[in-house]
């Protein structure tokens, strides 16, 4: 079995692992839809980068590197690209938590206030 | 003129109760915002005659003080003073702080410890020099002269205060250095007065050695890549 071939079978199972292992995380709402559609997109991928394996090949010739470097930097730049994505949501919902933890306690203070003068009309 | 002083207080319930007594004790409202630390400081504010707003997670001085200026805005206040609840603020001088504002026409006033007259004892070579080029960034950025830019003792007033309410950073130097910055390019008006201060009544500093470095790095990323917030310039009319 050639070292392609090879690399072609783990990509697919890799993926098809990626894509079981997300479904389950989804079933146990551990994963938002969202993020679960965003893994098992990656997981498919994943897959669908073993069926071009022969292209791989041929991009790794033309750019005089291995098929197995051309895999690592495309994997690598996917990861990359994920985890800014991520690290953008982060930032948002840091955002939103301010400004709900602000409103919130500000509204407690209010109802506070209400009380208060209710209390002592 | 209906002015507030906004206390954001994380930990310190040591001194709490002696800042609020003293800024009470001078006529003055007063509200203590808790950065949820997990101690008595909420409660011994309370106890000492201040309105106090609870946030329920920590969200660090610029949050604090969000939430500050918003309660300012929602009750009518013109001018809101921020003091730290360490005690290391001299509460003696916000009537200077709002004095020079009305004298000079600022929208932001900044009690310094090295503007004239100012004392350098107790401050290290190494946060000195970090105020200078801090200064010296705002100076050439903004136009704004500020000898002590990462005071957090100082008078904001309408319409500043209400574009702060909307948008204010709670990263580190955010809630000043930047505010500054975006301030003075915005066309408010900022100035400082001279203010001696004392040294923490209790609590622990926030500032050291490593927050200097982290400020020089903070201030050449907000060079770079712009501040992380704006607000609405300062239209000619000034304030209300």
């Amino acid at each position: 079995m050639s070292t392609t071939v090879k690399q072609a079978l783990v990509l697919a199972f890799g993926g098809l692992g990626l894509a079981l292992v997300i479904l389950r995380l989804a079933r146990r709402r551990l994963l938002t839809t969202r993020y679960a559609f965003g893994w098992l997109g990656v997981g498919v991928l994943v897959m669908l980068a073993a069926a071009a394996m022969p292209f791989v090949g041929k991009l790794g010739k033309v750019a005089n590197i291995t098929p197995t470097a051309v895999l690592l930097m495309i994997s690598s730049a996917v990861l990359l690209a994920i985890s800014i994505q991520l690290s953008i949501s982060v930032s948002l919902l840091q955002e939103r938590l301010r400004s709900t933890a602000e409103a919130h306690a500000l509204l407690a203070r209010k109802v506070e206030e209400l009380e208060q003068r209710q209390a002592n009309p | 003129m209906k002015v507030l002083v906004v206390v954001p207080a994380y930990r310190e319930e040591d001194c709490i109760a002696d800042v609020v007594a003293s800024i009470l004790a001078r006529g003055y409202a007063c509200v203590v915002v808790d950065d949820a630390g997990g101690d008595r400081t909420a409660e011994r504010a309370i106890a000492a005659g201040a309105t106090v707003i609870r946030l329920p997670i920590n969200l660090g001085v610029g949050g604090a003080l969000r939430t500050g200026w918003r309660y300012a805005i929602s009750h009518g206040y013109t001018v809101a003073v921020q003091v730290d609840g360490d005690g290391q603020h001299p509460v003696g001088h916000i009537g200077e702080l709002i004095a020079a504002m009305q004298e000079r026409d600022l929208d932001m006033v900044v009690g310094s410890r090295f503007a004239d007259g100012g004392s350098h004892d107790g401050v290290s070579l190494v946060r000195r020099l970090c105020m200078r080029l801090l200064s010296a960034i705002l100076r050439r950025s903004a136009h704004v002269e500020l000898s002590d830019p990462t005071s957090g003792f100082r008078a904001i007033r309408l319409p500043l205060l209400e574009q702060f309410a909307e948008e204010f950073p709670h990263h580190f130097l955010g809630d000043t250095y930047e505010a500054e910055l975006v301030a003075g390019r915005r066309g408010y008006r900022l100035g400082e007065i001279a203010i001696p201060m004392r040294s923490r009544q209790g609590g622990k500093p926030s500032a050291d050695i490593f927050a200097s470095a982290r400020s020089m790095v903070r201030a050449l990323v907000v060079l770079i890549t712009g501040p992380s917030f704006d607000i609405r310039p300062r239209t000619s009319e000034g304030h209300r």
